[in-house]
């Protein structure tokens, strides 16, 4: 058999590194020396019939020979004919192993089971040799979780949050406290591609961003790309997390949920029809509300939120499968009829699997996603509202060629259709006049080609090539600015007429080389075009943070990112130990000018500024996956910088979130059957600020004297929080468990804000005063299942 | 629509608390400070130089007396404003002359500093209304004060509205108002002014209207959202008028006041 791969053009700018364009065009063709044949098939989880994603089928007769079930349980492998021994694999489940007399194509649909008892897999899973994975994908690490790994890890107020959790690994950081939005190694928060099930999520956090909208009941899976992106993931700069909803149980009914003190949970699922199709519905509502209601004053206001998770997916005979799967997620807020104000995220996804052959795998999605959100103020003739959203319909198709048992083919096409809807003000209220703000459109076009291929028994690369392009299109005007934001000239565009059309190719590579079976380095760089921005100039998340597109003003913003990795494991694949190095330099970055108007802003453009960002980092972990304790210390060091010519006079100054030193220890002690205990204690360098440097006075009153963008440091933050987690005795037919946790155990007041002020007692003074929002918060929570 | 996220915060009131701290802050180099109001209301010029000072430094701030003050009218004649000590310096008996453009320089330490602004059309306060309002989150109830304008068609407007109870202006920047028309262009403006607490019978509440220039309501904007301790990532120097990287700004305007007892 022989290979012929040609990497036909690599062309380097000679300008500077953020220029390259790589063109990676790909020959392949296969010589038979022997006769060929297939083994495919899905593999599931026999308790409830869902799919495993990411289980490792392996020929253990032969070295380096073996693949990954995709998203829907689905493998494909293709060898000479003969005999040999395949091994199924996957965290959690028992291996099983076959011998398989390779004559013919064969379809092997396999179930895996859950050992009866956990303490036994433990013991089973230490003396297994193989769980090195890590060490031997291609991709780089990718911080992965199934929500129920990390079920006792504590939280605030007992919500399991997984987005919470993925900012306890190295190289993401929480925005904050209070704040759902998080950043990947030095990007912006909205930078971030969020993934419900392909949907894209415009805002994950409910509450202002004390809680992710992801329902933890709902989800199967979590995967954070960081670097090495596959190219198949376009439209974010820094990372890609996609998050899978579970399908439903095909075996039977099944029931569980939660009591919590803010919100509670209940799921049902069950078969359409056994083996072939199944539902799941699984909602959640806060109810802090409830309790305000039995106060007099109170008793008109309105503060909570919901979600909604529905998933239903049938199989149409062996080769045709359909999944339909929906969210919809909304907060509110209410005083009364005077004040109102909600918003939330609804998406729906249509797919169809087929199989065209053994080897040849399609998926087919049509993808709907709208945020929006909504103000009112007053009722009839005094009030009056404020309206914005955005809303995508995305077609897209992917296929995985399964080509020979060394390359697996990637490739697919996509286009979303954006509205946005940036603004409107209406009512009866005749101070105000009518305003909407022109609705945008545009269309967002991507297609990829990647091929993850084995060399050798050592030797492992994944390389692909993304097109993107972007058109804002009418109807619709343009504004074009001067340099101090001043508008000078207007356009208008007839509908469908284009505007503008930004394009690029995008460069996408991972590859492994193993030096043992324990000890791996990893190298991966991409590049990503961001044709959407998220305005925000607050401290905070807010949903009222509009997203803008890519216009004759505002370019794409482009990032770089170059990372090298070495990998280790010890003692029989107990402990795995990472070390990640990371550069990336982010162009076209957005910024304000003072006293930008972002909201009901039609000019708004003219109020952006533009500049560079670079990062770099390294990060470290070091895990142990196994036995009565896990959990795992990560350590990240890291700088994030910005540059504009408008801004801190030109000189280069810290994002908010370079924070230097980032620390996360996070452990788990499974006592028996009955008892878990948890804890985790962060600590990082804190945020980069904008304090005055001195003071002066304007109207009577004291104004601080700013002379550097983020110039200072917020207080170091650290916390540390336990749970514990009580497994009460287990019928057949049910369980249930009370988890209790303590977020912030040693009641450290971190700085939530810090403002500089003068002295209520004496104005000719002036102090600085910190806000701590969270000191010790107790929680407890209830959670049961029917099986 | 900060008010708004206020009210959010009062949910986490329940777990959150605020101390005094030290933080150790930077030394800025002295910079001047140039506060220049011209009244058409009183045909008066005032200006108020100082240099700034490092942030907990107690004592005054240092004014500036040394420095030649000149205001130069749209015909391009131009009047000294003479200091009269403390670094306050007034010229008094300056006729207004409306839609004209001012400029106000200073020359201080061998650099000349200056500031334009419009001197726009003054809009007449009409009326100043009240209605009951019943306390919210258990604070005391009483009355809050709308202020009543017709705003005029066609042209951008920008106003800052000063309060004042029983005599008393809330004339810093965190209690004063600011308005602009750029969605009620041409209607009549019906507005409630929310001040720390509501207003009780017997009160005698005042409003001034002030139709002020573009770039002093920008700059008045920024600087109340910089007192007030706005959420802002970023907060820098509000936006002024003068060049030559001084702080403070100009601003020449007509106003129209209105009083009410409520009863």
């Amino acid at each position: 058999m022989f290979f012929k791969t040609s990497i036909v053009y690599l062309q380097f700018n000679k300008l500077s590194m953020k220029n390259i364009v790589l063109f990676l065009l790909l020959f392949i063709s296969g010589t038979s020396v022997a006769q060929k044949f297939t083994l495919s098939g899905t593999i599931r989880d026999a308790s409830n019939g869902e799919d495993i994603y990411g289980a490792t089928v392996r020929v253990t007769d032969l070295s380096n020979v073996g693949t990954n079930t995709n998203a829907y349980g689905f493998y494909s492998l293709t060898l000479d004919s003969g005999s040999y021994t395949i091994e199924y694999r996957s965290t959690g489940f028992e291996t099983q192993t076959f011998k398989i007399d390779l004559t013919q194509d064969i379809t092997k649909n396999l179930e895996l089971t859950v050992p009866a008892d956990v303490q036994q897999i433990e013991e089973v899973k230490v003396n297994a040799t193989k769980e090195n994975n890590n060490i031997t994908s291609s991709g780089m690490n990718v911080t992965r979780f199934d929500p129920k790994s990390i079920e006792t890890v504590p939280v605030l107020f007992g919500e399991k949050d997984i987005m919470k959790t993925l900012q306890l690994t190295p190289g993401v950081k929480g925005a904050g406290e209070g704040n759902a939005g998080f950043f990947v190694r030095g990007g912006g928060a909205d930078q971030n591609l969020i993934l419900l099930d392909e949907a894209p999520v415009y805002n994950a956090s409910h509450l202002l961003g004390f809680f992710s909208v992801f329902n933890s009941d709902a989800i199967k899976d979590v995967a954070l790309y960081k670097s090495g992106i596959p190219a198949e993931y376009g439209g974010r700069a820094s990372s890609v997390m996609d998050v899978k909803m579970r399908d439903g149980n095909t075996k039977k009914f099944g029931a569980s949920g939660g009591l919590g003190l803010i919100s509670s949970r209940l799921t049902l699922e069950a078969p359409i029809v056994k083996d072939k199709g199944a539902f799941i519905i699984s909602g959640r509502r806060s109810y802090a509300d409830l309790f305000l209601k039995t106060q007099e004053d109170l008793k008109d206001t309105k503060l909570y939120f919901y979600d909604l998770n529905a998933k239903a997916n049938y199989r149409i005979g062996e080769k045709d499968r359909i999944f339909l799967s929906g969210y919809f997620g909304r907060d509110k807020f209410a005083l009364g009829d005077a004040f109102g104000f909600n918003w939330g995220n609804a998406t729906g996804t249509l797919r169809w699997n087929h199989l065209f052959s053994k080897k040849l795998f399609s998926n087919t999605t049509v993808v709907y996603s709208d945020f929006d959100y909504e103000f009112s103020i007053g009722t009839g003739d005094d009030g009056f509202g404020i309206r914005s959203s955005i809303q995508d319909w995305n077609l897209k198709q992917d296929f995985t060629y399964f080509i020979n048992n060394n390359n697996t083919l990637k490739f697919g096409v996509n286009g979303i259709y954006h509205t946005f809807k940036p603004g409107a003000l209406t009512g009866e209220n005749e101070t105000f006049n009518e305003l909407i703000l022109d609705e945008r459109y545009a269309l967002e076009v991507g297609a990829y080609i990647q091929n993850e291929m084995k060399i050798g028994s050592r030797f492992n690369i994944m390389y692909g090539l993304r097109y993107s392009g972007f058109n804002l299109m009418g109807a619709g005007t343009a504004y074009d600015f001067d340099d101090k934001g001043n508008k000078i000239d207007e356009r208008t565009y007839a509908s469908g007429e284009s505007i503008v059309y930004h394009q690029g190719l995008e460069p996408r590579l991972s590859a492994s080389y193993i030096l043992s079976e324990s000890n791996s380095i990893k190298i991966g760089y991409n590049r990503n075009y961001q044709y959407l921005h998220q305005l925000s100039n607050a401290t905070s998340s807010s949903p009222t943070d509009n997203w803008v597109p890519s216009s004759n003003n505002v370019k794409p913003q482009i990032a770089d990112q170059i990372a090298l990795g070495y990998y280790q494991n010890l003692n029989k694949n107990m402990y795995r130990i990472s070390g990640e190095l990371y550069y990336k330099h982010m162009a076209n970055q957005i910024d304000y000018r003072n006293g930008a108007q972002l909201i009901l802003n039609d000019e708004v453009e003219g109020d952006l500024v533009y500049g560079t960002g670079t990062a770099y980092g390294f990060e470290l972990q070091v895990e142990k996956k196994k036995g009565k304790f896990t959990g795992w210390l990560s350590y990240t060091l890291s700088r994030s910088l910005r540059q504009f010519d408008e801004i801190n006079e030109g000189k280069e100054f810290s994002a908010r979130q370079d924070r230097i030193h980032d620390v996360s220890i996070v452990a788990m002690y499974r006592v028996n059957k009955a008892i878990a205990l948890s804890a985790s204690w962060i600590y990082y360098t804190g945020d980069a600020v904008t304090f005055p440097s001195g003071k002066y006075e304007v109207a009577g009153t004291t104004v601080p004297f700013y002379t550097e963008r983020n110039g200072y440091r917020m207080p170091d933050y650290h916390r540390m929080d336990v749970g514990f987690t009580w497994y009460m005795k287990e019928r057949k037919k049910f369980e249930h468990n009370l988890n209790v946790s303590i977020y912030n155990v040693y009641a450290r007041e971190n700085a939530y804000t810090i403002t500089f002020e003068e002295n209520p007692d004496n104005p000719a003074e002036t102090q600085a005063v910190q806000t701590t929002l969270f000191k010790l918060i107790p929680s407890i929570t209830y959670n049961f299942n029917l099986k | 629509m900060k008010k708004i996220f206020y009210l959010f915060a009062i949910t986490t009131v329940l777990f959150s608390c605020q101390k005094v701290i030290d933080v150790d802050l930077n030394e800025a180099n002295p910079t001047p400070v140039l506060e220049g109001i011209y009244t058409a209301e009183d045909s008066t010029v005032r200006v108020k130089l100082s240099l700034t000072s490092s942030y907990f430094n107690d004592s005054p701030s240092t004014s500036i007396d040394a420095a030649v003050v000149n205001i130069t009218d749209g015909a391009g004649i131009t009047s000294n404003v003479p200091s009269i000590g403390n670094g306050n310096y007034e010229l008094q008996n300056y006729i207004p002359n409306f839609n004209t453009t001012y400029t106000l320089s200073v020359l201080y330490d061998g650099v000349t500093y200056s500031a334009e602004c419009d001197l726009a059309d003054t809009v007449s306060l009409d009326d100043i209304t009240y209605e009951y309002f019943p306390g919210f989150f258990g604070g005391d109830p009483g009355y809050v004060v709308y202020l009543n304008f017709q705003d005029p068609a066609n042209t951008p407007n920008f106003y800052q509205i000063i309060l004042s109870l029983n005599g008393e202006e809330f004339g810093g920047l965190e209690d004063m108002f600011t308005q602009d028309d750029l969605l009620s262009d041409g209607n009549p403006v019906e507005r409630p002014l929310f001040s720390g607490d509501f207003f009780q019978i017997g009160d005698t509440v005042g409003m001034e209207l002030r139709s002020v220039d573009e770039d002093v309501y920008y700059y008045i904007n920024e600087a109340i959202s910089i007192v007030g301790g706005s959420a802002s990532a970023a907060p820098a120097n509000p936006t002024t008028n003068w060049n030559n990287k001084a702080l403070g700004y100009f601003s020449a305007y007509g106003n129209s006041r209105k009083e009410v007892i409520i009863q």
